[in-house]
């Protein structure tokens, strides 16, 4: 594990600007991303129409027939473009998550996140009676509110790690029980629409759930390029992060707020779709060993993980179509416990 | 402690003083009304007992508490209204349980002790490459650049914290019980290069320490807290008092000079019913 031979420094405008590169964390995304990519392309090929992979990207490049064009571009491909968006916002979440509470048990789904969207779409379903576009607004609702009770309460006595964890557990066990509580109440047909929901699934994505995923990443994104770099010293503890950056108190709300939201926007746009957000992580970093895991590898990480997930789950037991989100629990589950096996200690890292 | 004709950096000897501090939690004042200078360029040990409070003070003076009262001020400016980034380019802190990421090679973290003197647009210039392969140099671990840090042992471990610190390149130094965990000889080690990097750099250096007799010898200036107050100041011969370490320590000792460096040595007296010794 050469770190400086690994490290590449980009100077993209003299040697004023200098953007530290990884080597391997370079190979390893593209990697991951072409096997996204490709098992994309497989996805897009499946259903009552089949095509080939080749055909569906001759169909992609814009050299098929009308007929063709309007079964892989305008009906399959908002789910795949959702599955690899909501995967690589997840993957992030997750590694932003992880690194700032130095436990690679945090995710957005241990803290509550995906509970407040479920509780949000649910609400909407039983009470509202609503469906569509309507329950994507009420997981956003849900999330983005329950995100904001978190960054408050957690952050509110100027702490992070720990705080953040226990107060998430907390916020997601309250509102696992209004979830109980609404389904309980509900009417059998409401709590069928529900189930599929609350498990995430990509069935019947559309521009709407492309668009929130789209926006939500690219804002990230510029998020991370300016305040990312604080993430290499937020990981080093509380005293030394507040040391290196003069009051960490600044940099990492910013983080933990996107981090929220990035989980918030996907659950909104897929459902809570479990462990991918905890589990991207951990594989980048076992793929990647030598530190924490990096950002970009775990957003290309947890894309392939919900498209591979989704694949999966409508071949498993096709014709029926499973929700992604049973898959990813099936495969996540055990790496959940394998983590916490590990975790022999609290504040071990893994 | 040898002087070295060709100091890789001269920091300029920095003073950092407190005016009537006081810092707490929640209800609780821990430390109140201190007013203190740390002699620049000196190494200062605070020294005291358990839950005296001198952790407390130097997490005060290192901005990681927000005073109650009072103010620390380095080289005469309040660093409650100084930027963000200037504050972390000129105080280091090593605190007592740093966090390393598992499986972080030694280079990589020390590296991280130049965050301060980066942009989001610059994450390496020449100056960060030369101060990290200096603190590497000076700590005696640039063999160790690319050994993962979870498997060094614990002295080692301390050395690449120091190093981090000093690449960090601060005006002042802070470490919070930096010899803890560590076996005498590590200790000895650990502030025998403490000591020699304050000779050689005239940074101005404050620790916590537990160990009067090590506080004594490789400290300029002593600094005894108890209860939250200054109960003495001054160079080791002047604090290391029977009388002062009675009231400091509640111990009744006897104070002899070390035969080796002539500093003062602290010798518990057994009590006076004891008959273990015969």
């Amino acid at each position: 594990m050469t770190a400086r031979r690994d490290t590449l420094l980009l100077h993209p405008a003299g040697r004023g600007v200098a953007f530290r590169v990884s080597k391997r964390s370079v190979v390893l995304t593209a990697a991951l991303g072409l096997c996204a990519g490709a098992v994309a392309v497989l996805s897009l090929g499946l259903g009552e129409f089949d095509l080939r992979p080749a055909d569906t990207l001759r169909v992609l490049g814009g050299g098929g027939t009308l007929i063709e064009y309007d079964v892989v571009v305008r009906d399959r491909l908002p789910r795949a473009v959702t599955g690899l968006g909501v995967g690589a916002a997840f993957g992030l979440s997750g590694a932003i998550l992880q690194r700032i509470a130095a436990n690679p048990l945090v995710s957005p789904d241990v803290i509550g996140v995906n509970a407040g969207a479920s509780f949000g779409a649910l609400l909407v379903i039983t009470v509202f009676g609503g469906a569509g576009a309507a329950l994507v607004l009420g997981g956003l609702a849900g999330a983005l509110l329950t995100a904001a009770a978190i960054v408050v309460l957690a952050l509110g006595h100027g702490h992070g790690g720990y705080r953040l964890v226990l107060v998430g557990i907390g916020i997601a066990a309250m509102l696992s029980s209004a979830i109980s509580f609404l389904l309980v109440r509900a009417e059998y047909r409401q709590v069928l629409s529900a189930a599929s929901w609350l498990t995430g699934s990509l069935a019947n994505r559309g521009a709407l759930h492309v668009t929130i995923i789209a926006v939500t990443l690219a804002a990230a994104v510029a998020v991370l390029l300016v305040f990312g770099r604080h993430l290499r010293v937020l990981e080093l503890g509380d005293d030394v992060a507040s040391t290196l950056t003069g009051g960490a108190g600044r940099v990492r709300p910013v983080l933990i707020t996107t981090a929220v939201v990035l989980a918030a926007m996907a659950t909104a746009a897929a459902g809570p779709i479990g462990f991918v957000a905890l589990v991207a992580p951990q594989i980048t970093r076992r793929l990647l060993p030598g530190g924490p895991a990096r950002l970009a590898p775990a957003a290309a990480t947890g894309a392939l993980l919900v498209i591979a997930a989704d694949l999966a789950a409508r071949l498993l037991f096709a014709p029926t179509e499973l929700p992604v989100g049973a898959v990813t629990g099936v495969l996540g589950a055990p790496v959940l416990l394998y983590l916490l096996a590990r975790a022999n200690r609290i504040g071990h890292t893994g | 402690m040898t002087a070295d004709p060709n100091p890789t950096t001269t920091p300029s000897a920095i003073e950092l003083s407190a005016t009537g501090l006081t810092l707490g939690y929640h209800a609780r004042s821990v430390v109140r009304d201190v007013s203190v200078t740390v002699p620049p360029g000196r190494i200062t040990a605070i020294v005291g007992a358990n839950g005296s409070g001198k952790s407390t003070l130097l997490r005060g003076l290192a901005r990681l508490m927000t005073p109650r009262r009072g103010a620390v001020l380095l080289d005469g400016r309040d660093i409650a209204g100084m930027a963000a980034k200037t504050l972390a380019q000129r105080l280091g802190l090593l605190p007592q349980q740093p966090l390393a990421p598992d499986g972080i090679t030694v280079s990589d973290l020390v590296g991280r002790g130049r965050h301060p003197h980066q942009r989001w647009f610059r994450h390496h210039s020449d100056a960060d490459g030369a101060a990290i392969a200096s603190a590497m140099e000076a700590t005696g671990i640039a063999h160790l650049a690319d050994e993962p840090v979870d498997e060094l042992s614990g002295g080692q471990r301390q050395r690449v914290w120091l190093a981090l610190a000093l690449a960090q390149d601060p005006d002042v130094m802070l470490l919070d019980e930096p010899t803890t965990h560590l076996d005498l000889a590590h200790q000895i080690d650990l502030l025998e290069l403490l000591a020699d990097l304050n000779a050689r750099l005239g940074r101005t250096t404050v620790l916590v320490l537990h160990d009067l007799n090590l506080a004594g010898r490789y400290a300029h200036h002593l600094v005894a807290v108890t209860d939250g107050r200054i109960a003495a100041e001054g160079a080791p011969a002047e604090v290391l008092q029977p009388d002062t370490v009675a009231s400091v320590f509640g111990l009744t000792c006897e104070v002899i000079d070390d035969p080796l460096t002539g500093t003062p040595i602290v010798l518990p007296r057994p009590p006076a019913d004891s008959r273990r010794s015969t």
